[in-house]
């Protein structure tokens, strides 16, 4: 110790300086917890601002006609006339039919694996599901290219197209016929069905395992068998979480990119038909952003993308909203 | 209950509730859908088995010593590696782990100490903003920040994309492991008149650690899959070598912080980027081996969440005692 | 204390990493005077990308101080990405406009070779057609068919120019395959479309709203190559590559009747053919369009292929002379010509070659001529 000191004195003024900051460096601790912070939010904040400035010279050149749905669809580099209606369209409705085919599908797994799964199988299938939300989207464009839309999606189209492209109204949406490789919105919509399961399942049985047991074992006691209580009890309990998972979903259909650059046809499209190739929004600025020919196209480009972010900001906002009502509403009995 | 069983129910209900026929309908009722939600879950994991099984069997056939260790031939001349993606892939997870892990980290000790001012709440919504944030605005991001100030296509740019794809997850994961420490322990730490950032690296940090890693690790599996941000910052390069850039540095006499430099700006390849763009050629070399490429990708991902998720749920069982 | 030490030390490690990777983004250029490893990074056209590729790979072996990297990304990227300055050089199919001229200020367009593009088709016939009868087409039916006027294989216009196929070709709707990024094959592809035929009225340019998407019945492929793959993965479909994206990957291509009335098939003598009809036509910025040619024996869809370079704003001489080295090599030596040929594309007529030679000669670094 007596060594240490004396080291210790040897030592210039600075070093010390810097280690009795650091004995008592609290100040400096917390001053990197909030600096860290800030870049945190900077960094959001910053993603914003750019967005929105560089979109500047699209925004005053072309005006809210940009967004309107009632213009015809164009995206012309050569004459500059732009309109993002049909690729607002095109990530809207493959994110419906997304949502459609997984919510139901999110919820059978949510509800075995909380409620019915016997224990020991409960974390490995958690686990399994979980494991489709980490292969990479490029990953599942590569599959469906190959294996899933000459499988699968071209026959279901066909077979769509031929029994519900001819009735009035509805049959618009699956006019035909699909192309013999698959791409279409359609194929679009199944995969990223596939991709948002996980998220939506997780957070959905999530949201019923926090569902205190009272509720299940009134409801038994009263006589119900297990899919009363799950069906009359449960789901209308956990509905405002249940659509908090949804919406989560939802953002992540919106704002995803590369599966479906890769299975969706990449084609300006003014049919509605979900049989018919399309555009999104991401797939647009994957395929063009990089090969935009002029200002205003690159600005056009970004204010996709600032659409597109509003999009997907609106909608966490509102899914948080839901699902912190949901965990404020009964932390306290929460089983796991 | 009363929502379930209405008291003006009518009696006819009630009556058919209550006898025999009702409750063998109901029972059956319930068989039937207990077992369709497992049979929905089995649905769900057809593409997840479908997926690796296919991704398993037909990349494996490509992969070879070549594919490891050679560059991209040009299209036509048969052979040739990835070896560029693999290095580049590996670089970019370096550069993203040196930025998102202290901002990531540190930021989490100010989230889960600090949740309710205003920087917390802040901080709690743009992690929660920036999870949500489609990848490719990410990747326009990154273009405009670090792509056209430099004038380089470059590993810095796309590993700053990847660092914010990063974030959300190690904040999270981060906070969530800090919170599981024992309060006890860290305040029995202040109570012996230890500082606050000492308590946080001897005593919060060490309990929470392998959270903390595994977190990382995760975050890290979901960014070495991401193409989308990559696009327009790290661009592509299939004459991405490492020891080539360093080799030839040391020759002409640079400085370690000149060739780091250089390799930082140098445009660079991914797997995952890779695998798009052999995906989309016609060339049959070409698919096979974005086939191969998947295989590689897919196999790092999956091993590293199951490790990291089984690693997860043990500690957290741990801390919670 | 020890401990204490080895916490200073670890922060102190982590503040190096830090700044060691922080530093070079606010100093140091990329290559600052390496002899030894320069690295020069070029992007562009994927029509000439075979080309550059394997020019680049056989190029290791002439001067291995240099690593070149070439990216197909698409005319319009190589363009926006020069002007951005984020690139050394960038390979064009695509002209560069008046506005390009003045925002990039030194900016020089050297042709290097032609290629020419070709029909791709994939067709499900029914029964076996007689082999070595490709599909034929004319301008006119080609634009018919991406302006979504001729929308069924066996549409009268195509069973007409093809009789020994009238019996095969299925009632199947055809599906156009385009390029969905900006690309300087589109423009040579919509500049012959318009001028095949006068109701092609979407124009011509790098990116192009297309009346075959709007009929529904377009698919946008990224790239020569996502176009050439997503005709082999649909079928009933036809696209627009270059040449030797058709050959190397064996996809069938169609042969056209030209402007003359004839019969043609790509080739290396029919596109020489095309280049000699116009050699005369090279303007000021050394740029001419071979599309339509009127000759016999002429391809009607090819184009020069561009490399595009600032000629006085260089400040890494090094660099800059090893970039000209290497277009001096691709554009005189006998191997470089190989390449290019095995490939496809032809090599400049002798009597533009010198002309370009001596445009290179005048590129300046730090106000000094690069190449002496």
């Amino acid at each position: 110790m007596q060594k240490a000191i004396s080291k210790q004195h040897n030592k210039p003024a600075f070093i010390r300086k810097f280690q009795s900051a650091l004995e008592h460096g609290d100040r400096v601790w917390i001053g990197l917890n909030i600096a860290m912070s800030v870049i945190v939010v900077a960094i959001m904040v910053l993603i914003g601002i750019l967005l929105w400035n560089q979109s500047a010279v699209s925004r005053q050149q072309i005006g809210l006609s940009f967004l309107s749905p009632f213009a015809a669809p164009t995206w012309d580099p050569v004459n500059n006339t732009y309109n993002t209606w049909s690729f607002i369209y095109g990530t809207l409705i493959t994110s419906l039919v997304a949502i459609v085919i997984a919510v139901p599908l999110s919820i059978g797994i949510a509800i075995f694996l909380s409620e019915l799964c016997p224990p020991w199988l409960r974390a490995p299938l958690s686990m399994l599901v979980e494991l489709l939300s980490a292969i990479p989207s490029v990953v599942y464009g590569l599959w469906g290219i190959f294996v899933f839309l000459p499988a699968v999606i071209t026959p279901v189209g066909i077979f769509l197209g031929d029994a519900l492209g001819s009735i009035p109204l509805l049959g618009g949406f699956f006019a035909g016929p699909i192309a013999a490789s698959g791409s279409s919105r359609l194929a679009a919509g199944i995969i990223l069905a596939i991709m948002i399961i996980p998220t939506i399942a997780a957070v959905s049985r999530d949201v019923f395992l926090a569902i205190p047991s009272s509720q299940r074992e009134a409801s038994l006691a009263l006589g119900a068998t297990r899919w009363e209580t799950i069906g009359r009890v449960l789901v209308p309990y956990g509905t405002s979480g249940i659509l908090g998972a949804v919406i989560l979903g939802l953002g992540r259909a919106l704002g995803e990119t590369m599966a479906v650059t890769m299975v969706i046809g990449n084609s300006l499209n003014s049919s509605i038909s979900l049989l018919k190739p399309g555009y999104t929004m991401s797939s647009l600025i994957a395929n063009q952003f990089a090969e935009s020919v002029n200002a205003l196209n690159t600005s056009a480009l970004i204010e996709v993308a600032l659409v597109l972010f509003l999009m997907t900001l609106a909608l966490n906002i509102i899914a948080r909203l839901l699902v912190w009502r949901v965990s404020r509403r009964f932390p306290a009995e929460a089983r796991t | 209950m009363a929502a379930m069983f209405p008291a003006a129910a009518s009696t006819k209900k009630a009556k058919y509730i209550s006898s025999r026929k009702g409750f063998v309908r109901r029972r059956s009722v319930n068989a039937l859908m207990l077992v369709l939600t497992g049979a929905v879950t089995l649905l769900a994991l057809i593409p997840l088995f479908w997926i690796i099984g296919y991704v398993l069997l037909k990349g494996g056939q490509y992969i070879n010593i070549d594919f490891f260790t050679q560059l991209p031939r040009p299209a036509g001349i048969p052979g040739g590696g990835v070896l560029n993606a693999i290095e580049g892939t590996i670089m970019l997870t370096i550069v993203a782990g040196v930025i998102a892990i202290p901002i990531g980290s540190l930021s989490a000790f100010y989230a889960a100490y600090h949740p309710n001012t205003p920087l917390g709440i802040a901080l709690r919504f743009g992690t929660d903003v920036l999870a949500g944030i489609p990848s490719i605005v990410v990747g326009i991001f990154g273009y405009a920040l670090v792509v056209r100030p430099t004038g380089h296509f470059s590993l810095l740019a796309g590993g700053i994309a990847m660092a914010i794809i990063m974030l959300p997850t190690t904040i999270r994961t981060t906070e969530e492991m800090i919170k599981l420490v024992p309060t006890n322990l860290r305040e029995g730490s202040l109570a012996l008149g230890s500082s606050e950032w000492k308590t946080a690296f001897k005593v919060t940090f060490p309990a929470a650690l392998s959270g903390i890693v595994t977190g990382f690790l995760l975050s890290l599996a979901r960014a070495s899959g991401e193409t989308a941000p990559l696009l327009f910052t790290a661009l592509g390069n299939t004459n991405f070598d490492i020891a080539r850039l360093i080799n030839g540095g040391i020759a002409s006499g640079q400085s370690v912080i000149a060739i780091i430099g250089n390799i930082l700006l140098q445009p660079t390849d991914s797997l995952a980027l890779t695998l798009f763009k052999y995906s989309q050629d016609p060339s049959i070399d070409r698919i096979n081996q974005s086939w191969a490429v998947a295989f590689v990708l897919l196999l790092l991902i999956l091993v590293i969440n199951i490790i990291a998720r089984a690693w997860v749920e043990s500690r957290a069982a741990k801390l919670r005692g | 204390m020890h401990s204490n030490r080895l916490t200073i030390v670890s922060i102190l490690a982590i503040a190096a990493i830090l700044l060691a990777a922080c530093a070079p983004s606010t100093g140091t250029p990329a290559g600052t005077s390496a002899p030894a490893s320069v690295q020069i990074n070029g992007a562009g056209s994927t029509f000439a990308q075979p080309v550059y590729d394997a020019w680049i790979y056989a190029y290791q072996s002439v001067d291995p101080s240099v690593t070149l990297n070439y990216q197909g990304t698409g005319s319009g990227a190589g363009i926006t990405a020069i002007l951005d300055n984020t690139i050394d050089f960038a390979g064009s199919d695509a002209l560069l406009t008046a506005a390009q001229y003045t925002q990039g200020k030194d900016l020089q367009m050297y042709p290097i070779m032609a290629g020419a593009i070709v029909p791709i088709y994939n067709i499900t016939f029914n029964g076996t057609p007689p082999a070595n009868k490709p599909l034929i087409l004319n301008g006119k039916t080609l634009a018919g068919i991406y302006n979504a006027t001729i929308t069924m294989w066996n549409d009268p216009a195509i069973l007409a120019l093809n009789p020994d196929l009238a019996s095969f070709l299925p009632a199947a709707k055809i599906t156009a395959v385009h390029r969905s990024d900006g690309s300087g094959t589109t423009q040579l592809f919509t500049l012959a479309l318009s001028a095949f035929s006068s109701s092609w009225t979407a124009g011509s340019g790098t990116s192009i709203q297309w009346p075959v998407d709007t009929a529904g019945n377009g698919i946008g492929g990224k790239g020569n190559p996502g176009v050439a793959a997503a005709v082999q993965n649909t079928p009933n479909s036809i696209g627009y590559v270059e040449f030797s994206y058709a050959i190397s990957n064996k996809i069938a291509f169609a042969s056209m009747i030209n402007q003359a009335g004839i019969l043609v098939v790509a080739s290396a003598d029919t596109l020489a053919s095309a280049m000699n009809d116009f050699a005369t036509n090279f303007n000021d910025k050394l740029t001419n369009t071979i599309v339509d040619a009127p000759g016999q024996t002429s391809w009607p869809i090819a184009g020069y292929t561009y490399i595009i370079l600032h000629t006085s704003s260089s400040t890494d001489c090094t660099k800059e002379l090893k970039l000209l080295q290497f277009i001096n090599w691709a554009l005189t030596s006998p191997t470089a010509a190989q390449i290019a040929t095995n490939l496809g594309f032809a090599t400049l007529p002798g009597s533009v070659q010198p002309t370009v030679l001596t445009a290179l000669g005048q590129v300046t670094c730090n106000g000094q001529p690069v190449l002496k």
